[in-house]
């Protein structure tokens, strides 16, 4: 072969490269199919996030192809030649085949109609779905395309895009399928080539075509009826970079000449020699790989980057979710703070009984223990004027020694008095169901506003019990903490002395007055009297010693139940409220995380994998491709 | 010529019998346009007569009748070429590159442009006055025709000339522009290639003017001449059959770029006999200009494509807001079951009436009791048994708040499902309640619930105005009321709120369509509890209560109402109502009546 232009050495090149990198390139490439199977798993990971089953759908279209790319890496390549009609396919396919094998030139438009497969006559055809796609098969033995299929397809342009005309007459195109069929032959193809001329390469359909099918497909640019057009390439270049292509070369050439040229066994000329090189460098059985492969990361490349540029717009909204669910428990707990502290604080008699119980059962014999006791006896007998209030906090503040109460059916009331409202919670998850709309998060992901009758229990039953475990403990330990103040033996001691002392003083004065004054100086009597006055003050002093150690044990206890109250966030009480909403926030947006991830793996991948491939064109601007497909 | 008749020197006197309901179709259809923009019916469905009404019938129907000619055509085909062949001047350049003539270009018979303005003869244009051969490769987001004068006088004048962008290239505004100039022409020069004669874009392109009745010439451009004569008839016959077209003449042009380049190229038929030119000055002006726009008015009368299609969808879309209206009537309505009236408001209100109607000794001893009344009172709470007023006034508050914050969350769930279920209110639900925080709508209500006083002044005059007519038609009741004062009534009235608009209610109501303006509606219904009591004794008394705690209750319900328009929906019912009206305008029947006898007169004539 000849190396005739620049371009077919700079191919040589590269192929001498390849060759010795081949191994190395063969073990890196499984990294490629890891990655294909962890896309696989990511894009069926969250089906009812509407958002996240479109990417599904648009994995089962590009799935086949990677997974039969890394299957079938030496089979022959498959390259569909399209065009618009007229444009000269089939001559191009003859001139290549060496043979008349598409019917080509003057004929009624369109000319081909059903896909022409033009392969070696030892290609391994059998897993083409040659009936499906109505092609016709010829073997070729022409020594330019022994190492491809070529598939003659059908055009693009002569279908109508509206099924009837104004005037409702029959018309010989409303029979016509091409773009239809020619939709089942490009998911064969491996390489396109594009013929186009003068009058047609800006053609609106045949762009639309190509940017549906061109991801993960390199392309070959050929503009032909070279003797007759003017060169257009270069503003054939313009317009495909602007559709997102790269385009490293137009072949221009002249398939009726080559026809000519091979009919009278002359020498083709440069044009055509040039796309013959072309295939036979690029497109033999190692190019092959390389091609396969470097389409199949364009693929993924290409889907990967689609998919997420379409979650793009949902970030923002899934991190406001977010934000907003934490917003709302932040809320919802600060109602509930400010209520339990309240009840806490209100409950102050409560405590008091409690604490004094406690430490009457640790203070056993002793003067002041005694008189202690004994007032508790007196009080006992009293009828309660102001009965503690029935809520969940002074349950649990008479039940302290750790027996939970057993509550009936939760319902809504039943949990007012924590502060939490079934109009606050409804108003929090009609607020998050607005924010989730928008991150296009709908059922079954999250509930209603309003809770099914079912849940509704549920959700409350589990508020309640993590309220009523959080709180238990924090009193308890709310209790010990006060315990400890008034624990100590000193402290008792100096009580216990306090009292005695006057107990010790009254008797002193009562023997002082006996033996000094009676019997020594013969003093009359001083009778009970003196006793009775002294029993009262030693009460009024037990008074208010107990008063003290009650002062002791209420000290700090407001600043307490502040803290207490502080630590509730760290129970969130309020999750099962909103744990759907939670949950979906958390999905969706490690849904969007992966999505990242994955590509950031891709590019690190087909950094390493992405081999050059000389004259082939390939998408690389899928925005403008976007464009199109969607116009 | 076949109906002889002389438009030359007369303002259409064939036309006179339909131009004015032409003319008013016009402007019924004009009126509609923004309502089947409301509607957001399909450009399509206007595609195929809008252009043929508006840019034909309308400015060519009372001038002085003139032949447009439009030379089209795909991209790289020759366009250009055949239309500076046909002006006899290069008007727009020729380029290699194709999809390159962006602005149709208009050759003009000398004079004519002070008696025709461009922008009335080409509606939907912006006429800029042509320099050089470039002008209409300009790029210019705006339509733009570029028009000149023919200098040398050969030009006929009744003939213009108009070379047309592309109509199969990348860029969808050149199609639009093409179009445009297609459907206000009267004969179409359709310039076809070997590749393109039977492109779906070219073919689809002509058969709308074949459609049209329009004259049309085709030049088959680039042939191999002699060999491809004989395929080319072939070609033909197909694009005939594939378009509905049956041209008036064919012309052959060889393929050779360099007789086009230096103007040496001509345009004849297979032949080469006949030259278009020679045909296009032998035109029977009369019979084409009468036949093109009989043509364009059957289509644009067509109960397919034309404007009865039209009015049609807009129909069956209003329906489906009717339905929709319906719907949101019937489903989004929830109950408000606010907290019990704090009996007293209602009862001072009561006892403030009867003040200066009651007995001086009446008069003390209620002071006495009520002095009485407040010490007890005073210990009770004091206590802690008894509430005080204002703890009482706080905790209905909170109560009331949360009554109406929950039935707020409600209307707005049930909003919400029915936003998931019709993509029509989808549409215009999205913006109002997905891209705003539902947080500032809650803020509102309890804002406005914050600053609502427990006893309006609308109330207080209400329940005086219940009261005096009450005292008036019950002159005895009067001494019932103040025995009956310290009956407890507890009331606990439910409110019910739903978003009716004025269409949806007013059919409820079986008055059809009062006014186009939606509205919150709140209606109440009372229950009285305790009311069996005075029920027994004054039997007359209890509709009276009813109605005054009723109308306190449905009073605070209002706020929700108020917040649900003013802030979360804002004009949305009436946005609905306004889709639902469009249906039954009269002025579709107009236009359907407009129609009918439009299409009566058109066969009728001639």
């Amino acid at each position: 072969m000849p190396f005739s232009t620049p371009h077919t050495r700079e191919i040589a090149k590269s192929l001498a490269a390849s060759v010795s990198n081949e191994d190395e390139s063969s073990r890196e490439f499984s990294a490629f199919d890891e990655l294909i199977a962890s896309m696989d798993v990511w894009s069926d990971s969250l089906l009812q996030w509407p958002p996240a089953a479109a990417v599904r759908a648009a994995w089962s279209e590009v799935h086949d192809r990677l997974a039969s790319a890394s299957r079938e890496q030496s089979r022959m390549l498959v390259v569909g030649i399209v065009g618009g009609t007229g444009t000269g396919k089939s001559t191009l396919v003859n001139a290549l085949a060496c043979r008349n094998v598409s019917t080509a030139g003057d004929q009624m438009r369109p000319t081909t109609v059903h896909p022409v497969v033009i392969a070696p006559e030892r290609a391994d055809l059998s897993w083409l779905p040659l009936q499906e796609i109505n092609a016709r098969v010829v073997n070729s033995d022409a020594e330019s395309i022994s190492q491809i299929i070529l598939i003659d397809c059908p055009d693009p342009d002569t279908q109508p895009t509206i099924t009837s005309s104004p005037t409702h007459a029959v018309r010989p195109s409303d029979s016509n399928q091409n773009r239809q069929l020619l939709e089942k032959v490009l998911p064969l193809c491996d390489v396109l080539f594009l013929v186009s001329t003068a009058q047609k390469y800006r053609s609106w359909v045949v762009a639309k075509e190509l940017a549906a099918f061109a991801p993960g497909r390199p392309v070959l640019f050929v503009q032909t009826h070279a003797s007759r057009d003017p060169d257009i390439r270069e503003d054939w270049k313009r317009e495909l970079v602007s559709q997102g292509f790269s385009v490293p070369i137009i072949f221009r050439l002249d398939a009726v000449e080559a026809n000519r040229r091979h009919a009278v066994g002359e020498q083709p000329d440069q044009g055509f020699q040039e796309i013959l090189d072309a295939i036979s460098f690029e497109l033999n059985q190692r190019g092959a790989r390389r091609v396969r492969r470097t389409g199949s990361l364009d693929l993924a490349g290409w889907f990967l980057r689609s998919v997420r540029s379409s979650l793009e717009d949902l970030r923002e909204p899934v991190a406001a979710l977010a934000s907003g669910i934490r917003l709302q428990r932040q809320s919802l707990e600060s109602q509930m703070a400010r209520a339990i502290g309240t009840e806490l604080v209100s409950c102050r008699s409560a405590w008091q009984q409690v604490l004094v119980t406690d430490v009457l059962q640790q203070w056993q014999g002793g003067p002041f223990s005694m008189f202690l006791h004994a007032i508790v006896a007196i009080g006992s007998l009293w009828p309660r004027l102001a009965s503690l209030p029935g809520g969940m906090v002074s349950r649990i503040l008479t039940n302290s020694r750790g027996v939970r109460m057993v509550t009936t059916v939760p319902q809504w009331h039943s949990i007012a008095e924590i502060g939490i409202s079934q109009a606050a919670v409804e108003r929090s998850r009609s607020i998050l169901s607005g924010m989730a709309a928008r991150a296009a998060i709908h059922e079954p992901l999250v509930g209603r506003v309003k809770f099914e009758n079912s849940r509704e229990s549920d959700t409350i039953a589990g508020l309640l019990g993590r309220t009523d475990a959080w709180l238990s403990t924090g009193v308890q330990r709310l209790l010990s903490t006060r315990r400890a103040e008034v624990a100590g033996q000193g402290f008792r001691l100096i009580f216990e002395l306090l009292f005695s002392g006057m107990v010790a003083c009254v008797l002193g004065r009562a023997a002082w007055g006996f033996f000094y004054g009676q019997l020594w100086l013969g003093q009359s009597s001083e009778g009970t009297g003196f006793l009775q006055e002294s029993l009262v003050w030693m009460i009024l002093w037990g008074l208010v010693l107990r008063w003290l150690v009650l002062m002791r044990l209420r000290i700090g206890l407001n600043r307490d139940i502040d803290q207490l109250v502080q630590t509730l966030s760290q129970a969130q009480p309020t999750g099962p409220l909103l744990a759907d909403f939670e949950e979906a926030a958390i999905r969706t947006s490690e849904f969007i995380a992966r999505g990242d991830a994955i590509e950031a793996e891709w590019s690190a991948i087909s950094l390493r994998l992405t081999e050059h491939l000389g004259p082939l064109g390939r998408l690389t601007e899928e925005a403008a491709c976007d464009r199109l497909r969607n116009s | 010529m076949s109906h002889e008749v002389d438009l030359r020197h007369s303002e259409c006197p064939l036309f006179f019998a339909w131009a004015f309901d032409v003319q008013r179709l016009c402007e019924i259809t004009r009126l509609l346009e923004p309502t089947a923009e409301l509607l957001k019916i399909s450009e399509n469905v206007s595609r195929s007569w809008r252009g043929l009404l508006f840019s034909k019938l309308e400015p060519q129907l009372t001038r002085k009748p003139v032949l447009v000619v439009a030379v089209c055509g795909g991209t790289n085909t020759g366009k250009s070429f055949v239309a500076n062949y046909l002006a006899g001047t290069s008007m727009s350049r020729s380029v290699p590159e194709a999809a390159r003539t962006l602005h149709p270009v208009a050759s003009l018979p000398q004079g004519m442009s002070v008696t025709m303005p461009v922008h009335e003869l080409f509606p939907g244009f912006v006429p800029f006055r042509w320099s050089s051969d470039s002008d209409a490769i300009q790029e210019c987001d705006e339509h733009r025709i570029v028009w000149r004068e023919d200098e040398t006088g050969r030009q006929s004048q009744r003939l213009i000339i108009l070379d047309t962008p592309d109509v199969d290239g990348p860029l969808r505004e050149n199609w639009r522009r093409a179009e445009l100039v297609r459907d206000s022409a009267d004969v179409i020069v359709a310039v076809l290639t070997q590749q393109k004669y039977n492109d779906a874009a070219v073919r689809e392109f002509f058969a709308a003017a074949g459609a049209a009745h329009k004259e049309v010439l085709i030049v088959f451009n680039m042939l191999s001449l002699p060999e491809q004569q004989e395929t080319a008839i072939g070609w033909l016959s197909t694009f005939r059959m594939e378009t509905g077209i049956e041209p008036l003449a064919v012309y052959m042009v060889p393929w050779n770029r360099s007789a086009a380049d230096s103007g040496t190229l001509r345009i004849c038929d297979a032949s080469a006999t006949r030259d278009i030119l020679r045909d296009l000055s032998e035109l029977e002006i009369d019979r084409i200009k009468i036949r093109s726009m009989k043509g364009s008015l059957a289509l644009v009368l067509d109960e397919s494509v034309g404007v009865p299609a039209w009015l049609e969808a807009i129909e069956s879309q209003s329906k489906q807001w009717q339905k929709i209206r319906q719907t949101i009537a019937n489903e989004v309505r929830v109950e408000v079951s606010l907290p019990p009236a704090p009996r007293e408001i209602i009862w001072n209100e009561i006892w403030e009436w009867l003040e200066p109607r009651r007995s001086s000794i009446d008069l003390k001893v209620s002071k006495v009791y009520s002095s009485l009344g407040r010490k007890i009172l005073w210990m009770g709470r004091k206590v802690g048994v008894l509430k005080s007023q204002e703890q009482k006034q706080e905790d209905f508050a909170a109560i009331e708040l949360d009554a109406l914050t929950k039935a707020m969350s409600d209307l707005v769930d049930r909003l919400d499902i029915l936003r998931t279920r019709s993509t029509q209110l989808h549409g215009i639900l999205n913006h109002a309640f997905v891209e705003v925080d539902r947080s500032d709508w809650y803020a509102d209500l309890e804002r406005r619930h914050k600053v609502l006083p427990l006893v309006s002044d609308d109330y207080r005059k209400f329940v005086r105005s219940e009261l005096d007519r009450y005292a008036k038609d019950n002159p005895g009741a009067i001494d019932f009321i103040k025995h009956l004062l310290t009956a407890a009534a507890v009331a606990r009235p439910v409110v019910t709120i739903g978003l009716f608009t004025a269409g949806a209610a007013g059919a409820a109501m079986g008055m059809g369509f009062v006014h186009h303006i939606g509205d919150i509606l709140v209606g109440t219904a009372t229950s009285l509890a305790g009311e069996g009591a005075i029920g027994l004794t004054a039997s007359s008394l209890k509709p009276l209560l009813e109605s005054l705690f009723a109308g306190w209750s449905s009073e605070r319900a209002r706020v929700l109402a108020r917040t649900l328009e003013e802030v979360v929906l804002g004009d949305l019912l009436t946005e609905i109502d306004q889709r639902a009206c469009c249906g039954s305008q009269s002025i579709l029947n107009e236009a359907r009546l407009l129609v009918r006898s439009l299409r009566e007169a058109s066969t009728h004539s001639m």
